[in-house]
């Protein structure tokens, strides 16, 4: 049984065959055909539908392991999940006391705490998931090196996870607004569509991030100084308008998605704020544009994802 | 090539694998602007250095060589999660990896665990479901399930992992060190399923130290040093060779 296995004597002359002869016997076998019938390459290497098809039907293990990693974040505190809900609160209250009551930027706005909400929580959302995508190529690494899948789903899963913890945000968002004197409207239900479109540009925006990093680690380290800045560059803790009245700078803060995000998100929370649609538009182009950039740019490189020790 | 033998397996081409490593020291500035910043600390370790060889369905093959020769990382190859610089691998079926330092998350329960393995293997969720008690109860840990599994001792990690890997019967089984730090009577137990599978068309590549369970598992063997296949053939005469080098 074994020796028939093996092929007989004719074909291992020896019991230990040298590399030389080895080479030799693989290219005589590779053109032999019929036994190679069926086989496939051990790696990912399907074009971009069937490789986002293989994103898709792993959807359950990143609805699982977005969970599971919400459960866990808290598991260690007294107040638990609660805390999903007071950290945002404290970050509005840290900065509506700097910002409102110290420095008082709150020029041309009625509500300043409301905005203060909408604008904070909305930026961090895209920080948080950029900086998640990044970290996911180094956090899921073992899984990597254990089972073969589409890589993007692992900057994926850290976008989603994110946009699970950022709920809770937008729920205190709400409760802030209702609190600060403003009235529900239906309009409110329209966070929930901007809320989708800010996911899936923080996507392509994490999958860019997250290659990059896998080259350049030291990426990862600049990554926070730069979310610094973009903080200050789209109009979180004070008013554009009433601060670049028809200055050409303005146009800077309209052409940045994350501004766009918030102001549109501000006019449908805020009772004193309109929505200006052409925000809402320029964000809804830049989520679709960074997406399909972002899984492009990343599937680039998928067969060198773990080359690293 | 006779037509009654078992098709191909896997076929292993010509690999070559380098690793970029960061080397742990200190980075002069002479040497920075002699160097340049492209090249850093980084440096390239020679993993595996022209590798080729063919295995058929039914095939049971024991991998050895020293440490740091290249074992691991040609199971991570026929795995799929290794990048190559030149050659490929090709596989019939699925190819599913067995390593001690499993993709386990040590904050979450054993039961959340046999989920998330199962899901990132690609089984759907309500067959996990159904063969849960089955996989729990093949590790031995139904007191110990839904505690955290960083509380777990190295064995009950390893017998959960196996259990968890070997839950759907893959085509091709990569068994790295995998069975090292289980007890005896689970070890015996996991060869017997082992060989089982291999029994029902299955392909089998084992990578361990101990040569006794390459004689009585294994029909064939790899012998891997420095990158290279130094040989191919029965397991007995290269197990035989490799411990007359050794010695």
């Amino acid at each position: 049984m074994r020796r028939n296995l093996l092929g007989g004597s004719a074909k291992y002359p020896s019991p230990i065959r040298h590399h030389e002869t080895m080479t030799q016997t693989s290219t005589e076998t590779l053109h032999a055909g019929d036994d190679f019938e069926g086989l496939r390459d051990a790696r990912t290497t399907d074009r971009l539908g069937p490789y986002l098809l293989g994103v898709w039907n792993r959807r359950e293990w990143t609805w699982y392991v977005a969970a599971s990693e919400l459960r866990s974040r808290q598991v260690n505190s007294i107040l638990g999940n609660l805390w999903h809900l007071l950290s945002p609160l404290l970050q509005v209250g840290v900065f509506f006391i700097f910002f409102g009551l110290i420095l008082e930027v709150d020029r041309g706005v009625d509500n300043f705490i409301g905005y203060l909400a909408v604008g904070i929580f909305t930026y961090l959302f895209t920080q948080k998931a950029t900086m998640a995508g990044g970290r996911s190529m180094t956090k899921y690494r073992p899984l990597m090196q254990l089972i073969s899948f589409p890589r993007a789903l692992m900057p994926v899963t850290a976008t989603l996870t994110e946009a699970l913890a950022a709920a809770p945000a937008f729920l205190v968002m709400f409760i802030v607004a209702l609190s600060s004197g403003e009235s529900p409207s239906l309009a409110w239900f329209l966070v929930a569509p901007v809320f989708a479109v800010q996911t899936a540009f923080n996507a392509g925006l994490a999958l860019c991030v997250a290659r990059a990093v896998s080259r350049v680690f030291d990426i990862q380290q600049v990554l926070p100084f730069i979310f610094r800045l973009g903080f200050y560059a789209s109009g979180v803790l004070f008013n554009v308008n009433a601060y670049l009245e028809g200055n050409s700078l303005r146009i800077l803060f309209e052409l940045n998605p994350i501004y766009c995000f918030i102001e549109v998100n501000r006019g449908l929370v805020l009772g004193d704020q309109s929505v200006d649609w052409s925000l809402a538009v320029t964000g809804a182009i830049w989520a679709v544009a960074m997406l399909v950039v972002g899984l492009i740019w990343f599937r680039g490189a998928e067969d060198r994802y773990g080359d690293d020790r | 090539m006779t037509p009654d033998r078992p098709p191909i397996s896997i076929s292993i081409e010509d690999v070559h694998v380098r690793f970029r490593v960061f080397e742990d020291r200190e980075l002069r500035l002479a040497e920075l602007a002699r160097r340049g910043f492209r090249s850093r600390r980084a440096s390239e370790v020679q993993a595996l250095q022209g590798v080729s060889a063919q295995i058929r369905v039914g095939e049971s093959v024991g991998v050895l060589g020293r440490n740091g020769s290249g074992k691991s990382t040609l199971l991570r190859c026929i795995a799929g999660v290794q990048p190559m610089i030149t050659g490929r691998v090709r596989i019939r079926g699925r190819a599913q990896l067995l390593a001690v330092n499993a993709a386990l998350d040590g904050k979450l329960s054993g039961r959340r665990n046999v989920l998330l393995g199962g899901l990132a293997m690609g089984i759907p969720r309500v067959e996990i479901e159904e063969r849960m008690d089955e996989v729990i109860a093949f590790a031995e840990l139904e007191d110990a399930i839904n505690r955290p599994m960083r509380t777990y001792s190295s064995g009950m990690k390893a017998r959960l992992t196996f259990s968890i890997a070997t839950m759907t019967a893959p085509p091709i089984l990569l068994i790295d060190e995998a069975l090292a730090v289980g007890d005896r009577k689970f070890r015996r137990k996991s060869l017997e399923r082992v060989r089982e599978m291999q029994q029902n068309a299955g392909t089998l590549l084992m990578v361990t130290h101990n040569l006794n369970e390459i004689r009585s598992t294994c029909q064939r063997a790899l012998w891997i040093d420095h990158g290279r296949l130094v040989a191919d053939g029965p397991a007995e005469d290269i197990v035989d060779a490799y411990e007359a080098n050794d010695d």
